[in-house]
């Protein structure tokens, strides 16, 4: 029975090798995706990070040359060109006036609060502008003697328990979606290929005419699938861990290390989604009539475990997800990240969720492929 | 007896800073207890994750014990605590930035914030180590124990500093053998905890007292250092007694930028003779008189001496926030209004974290046996000068330091690459200190920054210049460009404004 299996998957997987379509759709996803992902973080690295001389539009700024100077000794100052931002400050006309009282003196700040790309521009100029503010606001107390330490009833001091990596955890969840993402891509067009292509090719009723028990084809073919999608998974972690090294994360201020012990977790993880995502993918596939309709179909299955995985990449319904397939093991490889300890109930459940679903689909397609219509396409 | 400080106040923290306060002109007048005890209970040698006075992050702290006095190594061992800010992403595992406080007596490990906020640029691909010099903060801190003294109404004058210094050392005298803290001694420490980490290359920051510790490093072990700076550059040729000099220099600066700041001088257009009229005032007859306490704003006695005036005025000097109020302040004061020189003494009083007992160690060690009598004749010009010498001379006596060679005083002869930062308006290290201490060093550069007091690369771009160091190794391409734009602040006119009103228009 073992020989058997062994023979019949080195039969797939000699198939799977001289597809082409196949071998290039492994390595295209594993070298391709990690450098994508390293692409699309320099962008939001360049978004979110405030030019370190930042040009705004200061109107009025003869009023108040003291704040202008101190904006500029913390790199905010007044320009014209490419650089400037869509920020204005306007001081006011009363501005000297009022500060001579002793009131409140008026400054506008004039920008688009929804507008992500500016929103740490607006920060960096709110809280300049609040640090000139509280540094006056001192020194005018010492100059009436009052010890400005009278102002501040509490001192609130943080103890912030999050670690180097946890920091970086939301956006390391999105680069586990795209790693997870690999056993789905990688073995799909095996997974058509080994099906409704071999019914096309009519190879499919050459293997059935042999004394082959229809489980052990099947079982044959989920192993082959699962082979090369964990041949992926392994390859997309391993360009991972060099790609994101070239990042600079720093000017985030965190850091993003795939580490060995994540290369190993994750494959381990993976394996039964691995499983379900080829069991699913060949189960799609031999209900269609041809290669292009599987390919159609499996995109439309492929939508539900990407849905579960970006919601757990948000933090969307933690408590449920974590059941589940694919959400399960995610969330169990970012609290990996986070250096938190992994909840072992919820991450067996989803594990047998996601193998019983696999056991299902086997046993329906090896139904299916006892019964004329599936096997003839009709 | 502060000589000098590790740090300036950051401009917009004046409530926090780290004032180290003068007014204290000997050691004993302390109203304060040094908070800085040492309140880690790891003995193992281990390093574990600790937070630090000022950042919600955590970080590691660890500690290297070693002998308290290098030929008895079986005698007594103090432990050399150490913090590390680890780098965001370490791309120089085998370096560590190690920014060396001043004072002396200064903990590094308490100012960590305000070096984890500097040199952040210098974190992102390299590690921050802090030592705590032995003597300081959590590395078995020598520091007096004072009684709680009334700072308003206490007379700082008639102090006798013998008697409190003599007390202050038989204190210490259980817990460690205080001619054991000079500097050369302390420099062993910090190369024996980079060994221990395992550090290939230090690169130096030293700010003030910490350029003296920087330099000796660059002396006894040239081979650890990649890079070194020194901020606030105390030369080794020089004995810091000098200093007297220098703050008569800086608050005739302070004079000076005033009349040539046309609001400045139109509105205090007398402002070195307020100054000397106060000052010969509170002299013949110091000022007593009802005031609220400036904390608790309870009605209270102040007696405003003119050293208390003077010291005032001398920190104020240390940051460039702080100095723009001083006019006013000055002004004021001869006016017979108290009130800013009254918030200004508050705020010397608090915060300061200076070890004592590890001052008197270098100073008595370092200092006091350098002083020649051309020296010596310069300090008595000065009133600063003048009265910080009296105390030194009353305590060390007492201290009985041995004095350093006569080697010690030569110049650094080194080809490490160095940047040299001297602030203009520097009451404590004028830029003629950096000039001589770049003396025989054939790879440096040294700025001055034009508007900055003491401590450059806190106040200035002069952080940046330090990051381009560390990350390019060599001081080539540094241009002291940034440090020249005119940034200064303006002079507080009255109690609430630094803009002048606009002239009326005329109809």
């Amino acid at each position: 029975m073992m020989k058997l299996l062994n023979t019949l998957l080195k039969k797939e997987l000699v198939d799977a090798i001289r597809d082409k379509r196949s071998v290039m759709a492994v390595m295209y996803y594993a070298i391709g995706s990690p450098l994508l992902m390293c692409g699309i973080f320099f962008m939001l690295i360049n978004k979110f990070s405030s030019p370190s001389d930042l040009n705004i539009t200061i109107k009025k700024s003869q009023n108040a040359p003291d704040l202008v100077r101190y904006l500029e000794s913390r790199g905010i100052t007044h320009g014209t060109g490419e650089d400037l931002k869509a920020i204005t400050l306007t001081i006011s006309h009363d501005f000297a006036k009022d500060m001579n009282q002793g009131k409140p003196a008026t400054v506008t700040l004039i920008a688009d609060n929804s507008e992500q790309k500016l929103k740490s521009s607006i920060n960096r100029v709110q809280r300049a502008l609040q640090g000139y503010s509280s540094e006056m606001a001192s020194l005018r107390l010492i100059a009436r003697g009052i010890n400005p330490a009278v102002v501040q009833p509490i001192k609130v001091v943080m103890e912030d328990q999050a670690t180097k990596q946890s920091k970086g955890s939301f956006i390391f969840g999105v680069a586990i979606l795209s790693i997870i993402y690999a056993v789905f891509i990688c073995g799909m067009n095996h997974a058509i290929d080994t099906s409704a292509g071999e019914r096309e090719r009519n190879s499919l009723t050459l293997l059935l005419s042999h004394p082959l028990s229809t489980r052990q084809i099947v079982l044959s073919k989920v192993l082959a699938v699962t082979t090369l999608a964990m041949t992926g998974l392994l390859l997309t972690l391993l360009v991972s861990k060099a790609a994101y090294t070239i990042v600079p994360w720093q000017e985030l201020g965190f850091t993003i290390n795939v580490s060995f012990e994540f290369v190993v977790l994750g494959c381990l993880l993976a394996l039964p989604i691995a499983i379900m995502a080829s069991t699913l993918q060949l189960f799609v596939s031999f209900f269609a009539k041809s290669f292009k309709e599987a390919q159609t179909y499996i995109s439309f299955t492929l939508f539900v475990p990407m849905m579960l995985s970006i919601a757990t990449s948000y933090d969307l319904a933690p408590d449920t997800l974590q059941w589940l397939p694919v959400s399960g093991q995610q969330q169990a490889l970012m609290d990996f990240i986070k250096g938190k300890a992994i909840d072992m109930a919820p991450l067996m459940a989803s594990n047998l969720i996601t193998l019983l679903l696999s056991i299902g689909l086997i046993l329906g397609m090896e139904k299916a492929l006892k019964s004329e219509k599936t096997i003839f396409g009709l | 007896m502060q000589l000098w400080m590790l740090k300036s106040a950051r401009l917009m923290k004046v409530n926090k800073s780290q004032w180290a306060a003068l007014l204290f002109i000997g050691l004993v007048q302390s109203a304060l207890s040094v908070a800085a005890q040492a309140n880690l209970t790891n003995t193992t040698g281990e390093q574990s994750s600790c937070y630090l006075k000022g950042l919600s992050e955590k970080v590691l702290c660890g500690m290297v014990t070693v002998p308290e006095n290098p030929n008895k190594p079986n005698a007594r061992n103090i432990d050399i605590h150490y913090a590390i800010l680890p780098a965001i992403k370490n791309q120089h595992p085998s370096e560590a930035f190690v920014a060396i406080a001043g004072g002396p007596g200064q903990s590094a490990i308490d100012n960590a914030a305000g070096f984890n906020r500097t040199f952040s640029k210098i974190r992102e691909t390299r590690d921050i180590l802090l030592i705590d010099q032995r003597g300081t903060g959590r590395s078995n801190i020598l520091n007096c124990e004072f009684d709680n003294i009334d700072a308003l109404a206490f007379n700082d004058e008639t102090v006798d500093n013998q008697k409190e210094t003599q007390k202050c050392l038989s204190d210490l005298s259980k817990k460690a053998d205080v001619t054991q803290y000079s500097s050369d001694i302390a420099v062993s420490d910090f190369e024996a905890v980079r060994k221990a980490l395992g550090y290939q290359k230090f690169h130096l920051y030293g700010i003030s007292y910490g350029s003296r510790m920087a330099q000796l490093y660059m002396r006894h072990y040239t081979q650890s250092l990649a890079t070194v700076t020194l901020d606030g550059v105390v030369p080794m040729q020089q004995s810091v007694l000098a200093i007297g000099e220098a703050i008569d220099r800086s608050v005739e600066l302070l004079f000076q930028d005033c009349r040539q700041s046309k609001a400045c001088d139109q509105a205090f257009p007398e402002l070195k003779r307020d100054y000397l009229t106060t000052s010969k005032r509170l002299h013949d007859q110091p000022y007593q008189g009802k005031v609220n306490d400036p904390s608790t704003g309870e009605p209270t006695h102040l007696l405003l001496t003119k050293s208390k005036f003077l010291g005032t005025i001398r920190m104020g000097l240390y940051s460039s926030n702080i100095r723009s109020l001083l006019p006013y302040a000055i002004h004021q004061a001869n006016k017979g209004n108290y009130q800013s020189i009254l918030g200004l003494y508050s705020i010397t009083q608090s915060g300061l974290d200076l070890a004592m007992g590890m001052h008197a160690s270098v100073v008595c060690g370092e200092d006091l046996p350098r002083l020649t009598p051309e020296l010596k004749a310069k300090a008595d010009a000065s009133y600063f000068g003048r009265s910080l010498l009296q105390v030194i001379e009353q305590t060390c006596p007492v201290w009985n330091m041995p004095a350093v060679k006569a080697s010690f005083s030569h110049a650094i002869d080194s080809a490490i690459p160095t940047l040299l930062l001297s602030g203009e308006l520097d009451p404590a290290t004028p830029p003629s200190w950096g000039h001589l201490a770049e003396e025989k060093l054939t790879h440096a550069k040294h700025f001055i920054a034009p508007y900055a007091t003491h401590g450059v690369a806190l106040q200035s771009c002069g952080n940046k210049l330090v990051a381009q160091l560390v990350n390019e190794g060599n001081v080539d391409k540094l241009d002291d460009k940034c440090l020249k734009k005119d940034l200064r602040r303006s002079f507080y006119l009255n109690a609430s404004s630094v803009e002048p009103l606009p002239a009326k228009a005329k109809e």
